[in-house]
């Protein structure tokens, strides 16, 4: 992984004002993120020239946001919140010891942009269209670690197998989403928000497979989102596991 | 489904003002949504002035830090305060996300928004004393930028503020890439230098 050691500081020494200001192409930031975490001199010239870079979004003339710009975030925030604390108390919990990590200007953050959610979408349904599932049902065979679900319909269970690497979601009497809907599958871990996984379904008793498994995942969710899926869940969960 | 605004069980929202960002986070990372419209409160104005100077069209500053912000509540728990300030954090986010977006455009449009020098065409609307100083912040922060030489004041305008690469602005500037390194580092150094008597940094 380290492929960088002191002996790059020739050639990746003239990086360090470039990567701060954010203008390196994308292969030249690997590449020189990758001597950084091998040269010290390099993360001393870092530390040494960050504060200048630090204030210069300062000197960007101010200018009010819209009111409208709050209440477009404010919406999804909130609806976010709620969904977080409706599936469980797991939001409450201290934080987990967070690892430390090497500071990586472009890499802060993981969800996907909304700019990107359209598209992302696209690609849900098309896999969703070509075959995940959209009613795969049958049986798988026994073994496995079997949690049982918490469901909102009094007639239905659910309940989340694993094995090894594998995932699957076994359903019994779930009524049909609602008309232009699917149910859609959802991992989380323990304070944060839920993470889309391509399985999004319309059966009503069977199995229904997870693709990539539950991960480190300690909840399975499902949620009802319009056709072809959402990137951040839309409505509450109708069903719970924790699978941790 | 229906879900009540402002019935949480959450901190009130004068005791969140009277939080340090930090402790903000601490509360954003647990998923608080008041906690969160504090932060935005204290530095949405920022984000979104960085974000405009960057873009310089008001509906690609928006989507901007639309999405910086959600990223931000979304990652709460990755916020560090060893690594410094919340605002720098946010800022830091901001300018990302505001690169991603011009180097999705084409070259040229980006260039008339870096050159056109959108200074004060739109000025914050609200007078208020917060308003003020940042505005003393913007000027001073530019001032400073301005002792510059030009050459170097303009490699890190473009850089920063244009979102284009070295090999960008060496193209432009028809200099060698490896002088307009150099030119990003002796401004920065001088920047530095600059700031560091005054203690200018939040």
């Amino acid at each position: 992984m380290i492929t960088g050691g002191n002996g790059d500081h020739a050639r990746f020494g003239d990086d360090v004002a470039p990567w701060l200001l954010g203008a390196l192409a994308a292969e030249e930031r690997e590449a020189f993120e990758r001597h950084l975490a091998a040269c010290g001199r390099c993360r001393e010239e870092v530390a040494a020239l960050r504060p200048a870079v630090e204030a210069l979004p300062l000197a960007a003339p101010p200018v009010a946001p819209p009111p409208e710009l709050r209440d477009r975030i404010m919406r999804v925030v909130e609806s976010e919140a709620q969904l977080l604390q409706a599936s469980g108390e797991s939001a409450d919990r201290p934080e987990r010891a967070r690892r430390p990590e090497r500071r990586r200007p472009r890499r802060w953050f993981v969800s996907l942009s909304p700019a990107l959610a359209a598209a992302a979408c696209a690609v849900v349904a098309a896999v969703g269209v070509g075959g995940y599932l959209i009613g795969q049902s049958g049986s798988e065979g026994g073994g496995g670690h079997v949690v049982a679900a918490k469901v909102s319909f009094p007639a239905a269970s659910a309940s989340v197998r694993t094995e090894g690497e594998q995932a699957s979601l076994q359903l019994a009497n779930m009524p049909a989403p609602p008309p232009g809907k699917v149910y859609e599958v959802w991992l989380k871990r323990n304070g944060q928000m839920p993470r889309a996984t391509r399985a999004l379904f319309v059966v009503r008793s069977g199995a229904v497979t997870i693709p990539g498994g539950v991960g480190d995942a300690d909840q399975v969710l499902v949620t009802a989102e319009p056709r072809g899926g959402s990137l951040v869940p839309t409505s509450m969960p109708v069903i719970v596991a924790n699978t941790a | 489904m229906a879900f009540e605004r402002r019935k949480r069980p959450e901190s009130s929202e004068s005791a969140l003002q009277s939080l340090a960002d930090e402790e903000l986070m601490a509360l954003v990372a647990k998923g608080q949504a008041r906690a969160f419209e504090t932060i935005y409160e204290r530095h949405g104005g920022a984000a979104f002035s960085l974000a405009y100077r960057m873009c310089g069209s008001r509906s690609l500053a928006e989507d901007v830090a639309q999405e910086a912000f959600l990223s931000i509540w979304r990652s709460g728990g990755r916020y560090d305060r060893a690594r410094g300030s919340v605002r720098t954090w946010v800022l830091g986010i901001v300018h990302n996300r505001a690169i991603d977006a011009l180097r999705r455009t084409v070259v040229h449009e980006r260039r008339r928004a870096s050159d056109e020098g959108i200074e004060e065409r739109f000025e914050a609307r609200e007078r208020t004393e917060v308003e003020a100083a940042r505005r003393e912040e913007a000027s001073t922060i530019r001032g400073m930028l301005e002792t510059l030489p030009d050459e170097q004041s303009r490699v890190i305008e473009l850089a920063y503020f244009g979102g284009f690469t070295h090999s960008e602005i060496a193209e432009m500037l028809g200099a060698p890439i490896g002088t307009v390194k150099g030119r990003m580092r002796l401004g920065l150094e001088k920047l530095r230098g600059q700031l560091a008597p005054q203690g200018a940094m939040p």
